[in-house]
């Protein structure tokens, strides 16, 4: 279970080494961004390029660190593959947050 | 402590046997691995083995394999009589499954202190399989009482409901329910709560409540000041007010997706509301084609303020509706491939002519073998109506 934390213009990008944000690794995902949030970092970008398949409880924690964030600054998600990207139209998850290609363009965004 | 003791060496079987029993235990004794698999499966009672490892037939490390890989019920403390010079035998006693061993020759003191110890893992175990009992059918009946709040297939009004429900593992967060609002309007709902176990099932609970026909809260009719002194409140009133009630933590994002919409029984119009749950499907009868019910929405219980649509159906004589959650989309097969909507739409696409029970049991028959298996992943839940003039 391998998460990665790197700076970036300003932004704290996530990454995990996982190809399921599922039931068996979201509670350790989300303890690591709530720490990566208590540490400071106010500007997140979560990079879900390797994640092929999410449930409702990977959905679950991403939507918990941003009600952690308390509309304090921002968190991103990038690189939504083509079943995470059905989920997120499925729950709108548009009108909660910037949704980018890639990382790079939501960095810049 | 019921205690096995297995060694060839008749003076080393009888001299430890005489020592456990001064201690006040009752000692079995075998004098080979197969002797002592039999003593094993005819006393339940056993639960601490003291092995040699150098025996004829089947050796001590043998003996610990064929324990650990047996369906014995019940967890046997292996310890390993060793010579010092087996320390490769020590080590591969403990990869196998041996708890812990005594240097022959033995000292009483020290194997008394390793016995004890192991006694009290013993009694630890014992202790949590009587809890996870207990757990289980704390389970089994929250499940039940789950089952029993589910209403009746049934005709109201014009509209017939029929549905299938089958939770995973025991409890899921699935719920759904119908009822009349008045003698033309007809409300229905599916949700899903996201999760498993005891929170999303309790919450599913709570919801039913409010979402039932004897729930008291003004959450699906309000009471006004001009006739008809009522008011029913639109599908998208219903997900603003849940959505605003229920905000989750974020340490236990319990949050839950639904569709809930109302029928007039007079007209078979629908009007419909959606967070974040599968797109219900509209089965035309005349047509004989099947539609989904544009979705989205945030689902319940993630952000405060959150609005949603309202989308307005008008079926015709003999239409369905059918709702359903991913659990039946989502549904596996032994190579892993999901059932998915393509097939699921197929399916239904054949059942034009049936009756709403028999699309229920066609339904539950093609995802039964789909998956192979009797126990579902994932909660399957799917609630049909159809009206009729």
């Amino acid at each position: 279970m391998a998460f990665e934390a790197i700076n970036k213009a300003g932004y704290t990008v996530v990454s995990m080494d996982e190809t399921r944000l599922d039931a068996a690794i979201s509670e350790s995902f989300r303890i690591y961004l709530f720490d990566q949030i208590d540490s400071g970092s106010d500007r997140v970008v979560i990079d879900l390029g390797s994640v092929r398949f999410m449930d409702s409880s990977g959905l679950g924690t991403l939507v918990a660190t941003l009600k952690k964030m308390g509309g304090q600054g921002a968190l991103k998600l990038a690189a939504p593959q083509p079943a995470v990207l059905d989920l997120f139209n499925l729950t709108s998850m548009d009108k909660l947050f910037t949704i980018s290609p890639t990382v790079a363009e939501a960095i810049e965004g | 402590m019921d205690i096995l003791i297995v060694e060839d060496a008749r003076d080393q079987r009888m001299m430890l046997t005489v020592v456990l029993k001064k201690q006040g235990h009752r000692v079995f004794a075998a004098s080979d691995g197969h002797e002592a698999l039999d003593l094993l499966a005819s006393h339940p009672t056993i639960r601490i083995v003291i092995s040699d490892w150098m025996m004829p037939n089947m050796d001590g490390i043998a003996l610990c394999e064929a324990i650990r890989q047996s369906d014995i019920g019940r967890y046997v403390y292996f310890m390993l009589l060793t010579g010092k010079s087996d320390r490769q035998a020590l080590v591969d006693g403990i990869n196998l499954g041996a708890d812990d061993f005594v240097n022959k020759p033995v000292d009483f003191a020290e194997l008394n202190a390793r016995l004890n110890a192991g006694i009290r893992i013993i009694e630890l175990k014992a202790s949590l399989e009587k809890k996870i009992q207990t757990i289980e059918k704390d389970l089994e009946s929250a499940a039940e009482t789950q089952a029993h709040l589910l209403a009746e297939p049934r005709r109201i009004q014009q509209v017939d409901f029929d549905w299938y429900f089958k939770p995973s593992r025991i409890l899921g967060g699935d719920m759904f329910g119908y009822h009349a609002l008045d003698e033309q309007t007809l409300s229905f709902y599916q949700l899903d709560v996201a999760g498993h176990g005891v929170p999303p099932a309790l919450f599913s609970f709570t919801l039913n409540n409010l979402l039932s026909e004897g729930s008291s809260a003004s959450l699906l009719k309000e009471s006004v000041s001009e006739p008809p002194f009522y008011r029913i409140k639109k599908p998208d009133e219903v997900l603003v007010s849940l959505n605003n009630q229920f905000q989750a933590r974020p340490e236990a994002m319990l949050y839950f997706t639904i569709a809930y919409g109302i029928i007039n029984s007079r007209t078979g119009s629908v009007t419909l509301s959606q967070a974040g749950h599968p797109p219900p499907l509209w089965l035309s009868s005349r047509s004989r084609t099947i539609r989904k019910i544009a979705g989205g929405g945030v689902p319940l219980g993630m952000m405060p303020g959150m609005t949603y649509d309202n989308v307005t159906v008008d079926l015709q004589p003999g239409d369905r509706l059918f709702l359903y959650s991913d659990g039946v989309t989502e549904c596996e097969n032994r190579d892993g491939e999901m059932f998915g909507e393509a097939r699921l739409e197929s399916l239904l696409a054949e059942t034009f002519d049936h009756s709403i029970a028999d699309m229920v049991r066609r339904v539950e028959r093609d995802i039964v073998g789909w998956s192979g298996a009797d126990v579902f992943m994932d909660d399957v839940t799917y609630l049909v109506l159809e009206w009729q003039l």
